[in-house]
């Protein structure tokens, strides 16, 4: 566990000033075709001051932490605060004040994991693809944790002390199309928590792999989706994508300082009535969430972000540099990566909230469509045009789900394509595997119901 | 150099020590000082001082690798007991080894360290600049840098080479606004090996400017058609990103996956393709000089005259396959400069797109591209004529470099490749 080397030099802060003691610590494990070519460990931590003076912000950090460090470090934002002071003379008064508080941990590290346990864990789901399934060309397993432990000590604001656990198993499959052309599909399974409290049996993730297996037969049978704007059904899978690419991104406030068209639609409808959309902070409908933030690296608790309600676009996402900017309360979206990064607007765990469909009626009403059922990556513009790609999917034909498509991409400007929702599905799926890129990785969760909306698919 | 060497050496003898049979360390100590812009305005100067001990080490076969940032003894001795804890618990492959010894070298790729008063006024002059010259663009997340790094890389066969590095960088993001009509983003990025030319004339950093200025009003493709598309060198990755992925890495090879992975000698693409991977070329400002995994770089070709000629494998993925190993293992791509000129390759499309960012899906194995053209404008009797906007484009990467139109004689040189404009024919258009 960190040792406080910060707290002490909280006397010599002159100006607003964060320290922040930071280390992530990752084990990954991969198997590819059977081969282990991966078995690999990484320590990266250290300690960053960022210091605001008169409207610019100095940072410097250093892998070394140590009470020398720390003064070392922050003697180093300070003199890049005022460099930056110097010759750009912004003259702006200091932030407003949060008040002083501080925030316990909320979950504690415990003793470091066996990567035998993880490696016995990929050997196994490997082994059990091997044996069962006869129609693959390939297949890749592996797995991964990332532990993000943080020690924060500030000016103004709350001190904070938070651990933040992650465990990952992904399993691609590939198989050939009758013609020969490989065609794969994958699954991630990411919760917050230690590996070894997430994953305790590998056999709890069989079934699964039976899905994604049988789902691959069916691709690699598939055809290619007819390009055009299409009625869909997505599956709540995507509906955390939705919301993190198509309307997150363009509400984080340096991003609508940027040119975000959402800069000129606050407190206007931008989607359906039934669309509401939270960025939350910890708990989402009574449950913790995937990766629950109390406290940001610029020390203001987290609260919940409301960002679409009932259609109407309510509020961006903000540091406290931008709140002050915009006339808002900063709610706990700055947030860092790693040591060496400064904190930036990101979302925590961005929703769409379930609405009171049932998923079976609404690919029932659709006649000629597409059920998308899993995505990979996406991403967001300024315009608010989105996309993101589809790697498992289904025509729909009146009604019923026909063949399986090949990979596509689905697009659309999201305050457009969220005035054709018109059913929201009853249930939620969170998702917390993969990264958000924006300067810095970072981790996300993303969730929603099912959604039937008009979108432009990709395809031949 | 001499004090990280020492630590190399001395994280060395200990994974020996400890029971690695072969071990490699690489270590590196660097400091970085960046300006940073946000909605135009600088916001942020950070320095960052940034340490690495990365070790592989085999024990009876068997590979652990660790990386951390602590460089005193006592870390790195928790390193190396973790390093062959790892080892020991993995699975034992013949196909692990590390670099045999060569000639051991020392380069040095310095220019001279930083002159930050000069990187903040370049900066600033480029702001200024923009604003004054472009009133309609925005400039978003930007930012300037100097970075200093001294790197050294050791094995148990003796291998022992270092490396100094200086360089300047300058990136930007922005996008252009009239009303409440906005553009995509735009990004562009250069590394430099001086401060001599103002950023805003680095490369196509003023072209795309004005391509943004004159893309706010975009029209929409009616249906769809298939056509031609021109890969600008902003987009290029489009193209040979997905190559390199979905053929020639070394993942592609070892899960099977490649639809390359028996083509050696074979003609993969159309005979105007020669696509290198170079790691000397004087327009190449940190050309690498010895790879990840411990050989000096020399330059080679994937593809030669549509012929393909290696894969991207390291060591252990060359004695995994039996292929030869890539001679480099840089990411600075050239492919070679064609016989038409960009204009001329613009009057021959009668019907298509030239494109400049792509936003898309990560492709599969199979080399299905399918995504939005951003950035992008359509082509009409030879003429660029509107910028496009909610323009999606799909087609198989696999089957379109057999029969390459036409590449430029033009290439655009920004510090990491050297990149022409490529027209390729087969691609799917689609709007609503």
């Amino acid at each position: 566990m960190l040792q406080d080397f910060l707290t002490p030099q909280k006397s010599n802060f002159k100006d607003y000033t964060e320290l922040r003691a930071h280390v992530n610590t990752t084990r990954n494990v991969a198997m590819v075709a059977g081969n282990m070519v991966n078995n690999a460990q990484s320590a990266i931590g250290g300690v960053s001051a960022r210091v605001y003076k008169g409207g610019t912000f100095g940072f410097a950090s250093g892998a070394e932490y140590s009470a020398d460090s720390v003064k070392n470090v922050l003697a180093a934002a300070t003199d890049n605060a005022l460099f930056m002071d110097k010759r750009v003379n912004k003259g702006n008064p200091p932030l407003p004040s949060l008040g002083n508080h501080a925030e316990k941990l909320r979950t504690a590290p415990g003793p470091a994991i066996e990567q035998s346990l993880m490696i016995d864990f990929t050997k196994s789901l490997d082994e059990y693809i091997v044996n069962k399934y006869k129609n693959l060309s390939s297949r890749t397993v592996s797995t991964g944790c990332l532990d993000i432990e943080k020690l924060l000590v500030v000016s103004d604001g709350t001190n904070n002390h938070l651990f933040q656990p992650r465990a990952t198993a992904f399993v691609q499959m590939t198989a050939d199309t009758p013609d020969g052309v490989p065609v794969s599909l994958y699954e991630v399974v990411s919760r917050f928590g230690r590996f070894d409290e997430i994953f305790t049996d590998p056999a709890k993730l069989h079934s699964l792999l039976d899905s994604l297996y049988e789902s691959l037969m069916k691709k690699r049978e598939g055809v290619f989706a007819n390009a055009g704007l299409k009625k869909c059904v997505m599956h709540p899978k995507l509906a955390g994508m939705l919301a993190h690419e198509a309307v997150g991104h363009t509400v984080e406030a340096d991003i609508v300082l940027g040119g975000s068209v959402a800069a000129d639609n606050l407190n206007k409808q931008v989607a359906s009535e039934l669309v509401t959309m939270v960025d939350f902070a910890h708990t989402a409908l009574g449950e913790t969430c995937p990766l629950p933030v109390y406290v940001d690296d610029e020390g203001v608790l987290a609260e919940d972000a409301m960002l679409i309600e009932n259609g109407i676009l309510k509020g961006f996402m903000h540091s406290r540099d931008t709140a002050r900017h915009f006339n808002a309360k900063p709610q706990g979206n700055a947030r860092a990566f790693a040591f060496s990064d400064e904190p930036l607007i990101r979302m925590r765990n961005t929703a769409i909230l379930p609405g009171k469909s049932k998923l079976d009626d609404m690919i029932k009403s659709i006649d000629d469509g597409y059920y998308l059922v899993s995505t990979g990556n996406g991403q967001a513009d300024t315009t608010g045009e989105f996309m993101f790609s589809i790697e498992e999917g289904y025509e729909i034909k009146n009604g019923k789900l026909g063949a399986a498509i090949r990979e596509t991409t689905i697009s659309g400007v999201a305050f457009e394509m969220l005035k054709t929702v018109d059913m929201l599905s009853d249930d939620m799926h969170w998702e917390c595997g993969g990264f958000c890129g924006k300067k810095q990785p970072m981790t996300v969760g993303m969730g929603g119901p099912a959604i039937r909306c008009d979108v432009n698919i990709g395809g031949r | 150099m001499a004090e990280i060497t020492s630590i190399a050496e001395y994280a060395m003898d200990e994974l020996k020590k400890a029971g690695a049979q072969k071990a490699a360390c690489t270590v590196s100590q660097s400091k970085t000082d960046e300006l940073n812009i946000e909605a135009g305005k600088f916001s942020l100067m950070r320095t960052l001082f940034s340490d690495n001990l990365h070790m592989k080490a085999l024990v009876d076969g068997k590979k652990g690798t660790i990386s951390v940032n602590k460089l005193d003894k006592a870390s790195i001795n928790e390193a190396v007991a973790d390093t062959i804890a790892l080892a020991k618990s993995g699975t034992a492959d013949a196909a692990e080894d590390i670099a045999p010894l060569a000639e051991n070298k020392q380069f040095d790729q310095t220019i001279g360290g930083a002159n930050m008063d000069k990187l903040f006024s370049r900066t600033k002059d480029f702001v200024d600049q923009t604003t004054d010259e472009f009133p309609k663009i925005i400039l978003g997340e930007c930012s300037s840098q100097f970075s200093n790094t001294n790197f050294v890389h050791v094995n148990s066969n003796g291998v022992n080479f270092s490396n100094s590095l200086e360089y300047y960088h300058m990136s930007s993001m922005f996008s252009a606004k009239d009303g409440t009509e906005s553009t995509s983003f735009y990004g562009y990025g250069t590394i430099m090996n001086s401060l001599n030319t103002p950023f805003i004339d680095v490369g196509l950093q003023r072209t795309l400017l004005e391509e943004a200025v004159n893309s706010i009003k975009t029209r929409m493709v009616e249906g769809k058609f298939v056509g031609k598309v021109i890969v600008t060198p902003t987009c290029a990755d489009m193209l040979w990103g997905t190559v390199m992925g979905c053929f020639l890495s070394e993942y592609s090879l070892i899960s099977g996956t490649s639809r390359w992975k028996d083509s050696l000698g074979e003609k993969v693409a159309d005979k105007q393709l020669t696509f290198s991977a170079i790691a000397h070329n004087p327009d190449i400002v940190l050309g690498e000089k010895i790879t990840g995994d411990g050989f000096e770089s020399q330059n080679f070709d994937f593809i030669k005259d549509g012929i393909l000629q290696s894969y991207g494998l390291s060591l252990y993925g060359a004695n995994k396959t039996g292929k030869p190993r890539s001679l480099n293992s840089s990411g600075s791509w050239a492919i070679a400069p064609g016989e038409t000129s960009l204009a001329d390759m613009i009057k021959s499309v009668d019907k298509g797109i030239i494109i400049g960012r792509f936003s898309g899906a990560s492709p599969g194995p199979s080399g299905d591209v399918s995504g939005v053209a951003k950035n992008s404008f359509l082509i009409e009797n030879g003429k660029v004529t509107d910028a496009l906007g909610e323009t999606m484009i799909s087609f198989n990467v696999f089957d379109v470099i057999q029969e390459i139109v036409a590449i430029s004689k033009e290439r655009v040189v920004d510090g990491y490749s050297l990149m022409p404009w490529c027209c390729v024919d087969g691609v799917t258009v689609s709007g609503k």
